[in-house]
């Protein structure tokens, strides 16, 4: 995760501090808003100026972000703050655009995803969104390796496409094979795209391979991969996709040691919380992310006495979750609150030590 | 009102504190886009009154235009510092997760640091309210408020002393955590007290540059008006919320309570405290948000991290829970509870005799006359 501090050193530092003490910085920060939308001294917003159906269930959000975007590198992501119902949340999503064109999300519906659901229901040109920052390391090396397999399946084409958009706009597309998974032709995102890259660039050769294909047994398969890219052990490999896909690449890759040649973008950052079952007192471990102190606690017990236990002294006030002096940032983990019964096991929440109990290992930021 | 609070069974404090703890959790499920819109509504508005209110103030030349300046001034101070400042310190809109309405990070347009006002609002007054030698807004350790406190011939001034702290309260709110009482009576250090006055002086002095030196300056020839404007505005804001304050606590019929008698309280034995130890204000919905809806102060005592904006619908069903478990609902107009908080003053600043704290019926400590 990536700060929204802003970047200011020197005088604007200072002036910002001065601006900060006078109360004046939210005037600022108001009225700026006021006169254009976008604009912000603070975070980094992004207008959407267009939206385009890739698929039937995917769409591109292409952005105009305020001053305050620094940029990215192709394959890297960024986070995307939404309003749902009064509550921001927070997703990541790669974006699709090479670093100098006009910046774009790509965002694929999924089932049951409130962010993703709400981006296709209500973001339209001229709304606003909140960006952080890019971030990743699924890039190229510099210089780019000089062959190349680009393997993706589903949404994970977006951070591919924004590789091979790059390659194509700096003019270096040597020997590139794009090899993408999808269910049927209609589920390609970036088709027309895709097909102008590769009349253009000789070096690019892009194959799709469908699941409704007559001779497809659906998925990805080692065998296909393997014909349709003899030279696979030469090329420096770029995957992302869903699990199942991306594990059988890995294993595949492993087993003829190539491990190292292969580089994989996973959208789902952290493994689902694990949590302990309702009701037991179980032994989760507790880490405190800025002192480093790592100790076993109960999921019977609030996580305030139990730090205090341990030798910690955080901020606290009523101790029944009333005063929120003792609120703090929950890095991972689940925790449950006595007084609502909510779980928030989300990672980066702020949490009330004196009346959560942990439901799994949770590091704080403390 | 006659009402005397009845003796609960330990059976009933426990069955009245899940009925409020219900009614709370039916209005968090409910928290949504209508409450985060009505805050940035306010705040809104604040910013458009502040902006009206000193541009009339700079520019204007006439009598009219300072007077509507001023008076929009100290309406966007008034809003927020009660409905925005107040509520957002809360945590009232954590879970929004907007970082501009987050309670740790928020700095209101008040001499009073936000530091300082989380740990002795939020966590001493709200925790240990109304309990006699821990709850230090009772009578601010100056004022005399209630019968159990005992006289003093300082109280026989402390209907002035009152009066001043009217016009001066955003001072009093802002030094009432350095504890100057124990200072003077030995009992700190000037290095502890200078230690602990550290927030308060840093805050004091960005706010005083704010409204008698920044904003003057930039009126040039106009920098008396303007600094003469901020003045009535900072202390219009000052009586208004001293006026609302005084009557969240202090009318006839509110109790206090015994440290000892409250150490092993259970979830019902706080909230029937929280009750017994706050008054509500009436009036219509402006008025209500014009003290930051703290005329509901049982229903923000009871549940203070809850939308203040939300206490007015929570209103009747709390004192229907009330009714029925036979506790005094405390509730009046302004100008009653105005009234009654004056003439209490007056008579307390007299010696009576400093009445006795039953211990049998700690919840029904005092009867109202």
């Amino acid at each position: 995760m990536t700060s929204l501090e802003p970047r200011t050193t020197g005088w604007k530092a200072a002036a910002a501090t001065v601006a900060r003490h006078l109360l004046l910085d939210r005037h600022a920060e108001f009225w700026l808003d006021q006169v254009a939308p976008g604009r912000s001294l603070t975070e980094t917003r992004a207008r959407v100026v267009k939206v385009i159906a890739e698929t039937a269930d995917m769409r591109t959000f292409v952005l105009r972000p305020n001053r305050r975007w620094t940029g990215h590198s192709a394959g890297q992501y960024t986070t995307v703050d939404v309003e749902i119902d009064g509550v921001r949340v927070r997703r990541c999503y790669s974006l699709s655009s090479a670093p100098g064109d006009q910046l774009a999300i790509t965002v694929k519906r999924v089932a049951g995803g409130r962010v993703s659901t709400w981006m296709h229901d209500h973001v339209g040109v001229g709304d606003v969104l909140v960006l952080g920052a890019a971030a990743g390391d699924f890039v190229l090396p510099t210089p780019a390796p000089a062959k190349l397999l680009l393997l993706s399946g589903g949404s994970g084409a977006t951070p591919v496409m924004s590789i091979l958009r790059d390659l194509a706009a700096r003019d270096a597309v040597r020997d590139v094979v794009f090899v993408h998974h999808a269910r049927s032709r209609a589920d390609v995102p970036f088709g027309p795209d895709l097909r102008a890259l590769a009349a253009r660039h000789p070096g690019l050769r892009v194959v799709l391979e469908l699941d409704d294909a007559p001779d497809s047994r659906g998925g990805f398969d080692e065998q296909r991969l393997r014909q349709r890219v003899p030279d696979l052990a030469e090329r420096a490999t770029f995957l992302c996709g869903p699990t199942g896909l991306m594990a059988r690449v890995e294993s595949m890759y492993e087993a003829a040691g190539l491990a190292d040649r292969l580089t994989s973008e996973r959208f789902v950052a952290a493994a689902p919380v694990s949590r302990v079952a309702d009701g037991d007192a179980q032994i989760v471990t507790v880490r405190l992310g800025r002192t480093g102190t790592r100790f076993a606690a109960t999921s019977a017990a609030p996580l305030l006495d139990q730090i205090e236990r341990n030798g910690g002294r955080p901020a606290h006030g009523c101790r029944m979750g009333i005063c929120h002096t003792c609120t703090c940032r929950k890095r991972t983990g689940a925790v449950r609150n006595l007084i609502t019964g909510a779980v928030s096991d989300a990672p980066d929440e702020d949490i009330q030590l004196c009346i959560s109990v942990p439901q799994s290992d949770v590091e704080l930021s403390l | 009102v006659t009402a005397a609070r009845r003796t609960l069974s330990r059976a009933e404090v426990d069955a009245f504190g899940r009925e409020l703890d219900t009614l709370r959790a039916e209005v968090v499920a409910d928290l949504g886009q209508r409450d985060a819109d009505h805050m940035r509504g306010v705040m809104r508005d604040v910013h458009r009154l502040e902006a009206a209110g000193r541009l009339l103030l700079h520019v204007g030349v006439d009598p009219v235009s300072f007077t509507v300046g001023t008076a929009c001034l100290a309406l966007a101070k008034i809003l927020e510092n009660m409905e925005v400042g107040h509520n957002v310190m809360h945590g009232q809109y954590d879970w929004t997760k907007d970082p501009r309405l987050a309670s740790q990070d928020y700095e209101w347009d008040h001499a009073c640091a936000g530091e300082d006002w989380r740990r002795t609002h939020n966590f001493e007054h709200h925790t240990y309210t109304n309990i006699l030698g821990k709850d230090r807004d009772v009578g601010y350790g100056f004022l005399r408020v209630c019968e159990e406190q005992g006289w003093h011939p300082r109280h026989l001034v402390q209907p002035l002393v009152a009066l001043s702290l009217a016009f001066n309260f955003q001072w009093g709110v802002a030094t009432h955590d350095l504890h100057v009482d124990e200072f003077l009576a030995g009992k700190m250090s000037l290095a502890q007290l200078r230690a602990r006055a550290r927030p308060f002086v840093a805050k004091v002095r960005w706010q005083l540059v704010k409204d008698y030196a920044l904003f003057p300056a930039l009126a040039l020839w106009n920098a008396p008006r303007v600094a003469a404007g901020n003045l009535l505005a900072n202390t219009a804001r000052n009586l208004w919320t001293f006026a609302v304050i005084f009557c969240g606590h202090f009318p006839e019929g509110v109790a206090v309570y015994r440290e000892e008698d409250t150490r092993d309280e259970s979830r019902g034995d706080w909230y029937l405290r929280q009750l017994g130890g706050s008054a509500n204000i009436e009036g219509g919905s402006r008025f209500h948000l014009m003290t930051g809806h703290l005329s509901h102060q049982i229903e923000h005592h009871l549940f203070p991290d809850v939308p203040a904006a939300r206490y007015p619908e929570l209103a009747p069903r709390v004192r229907e829970i009330c009714e029925r478990y036979g506790q005094t609902y405390v509730t009046g107009s302004f100008g009653r509870q105005l009234r009654s908080v004056a003439g209490r003053l007056l008579r307390l600043s007299l010696p009576t005799r400093t009445a006795r704290m039953s211990a049998a019926a700690p919840v029904a400590a005092r009867v109202a006359a």
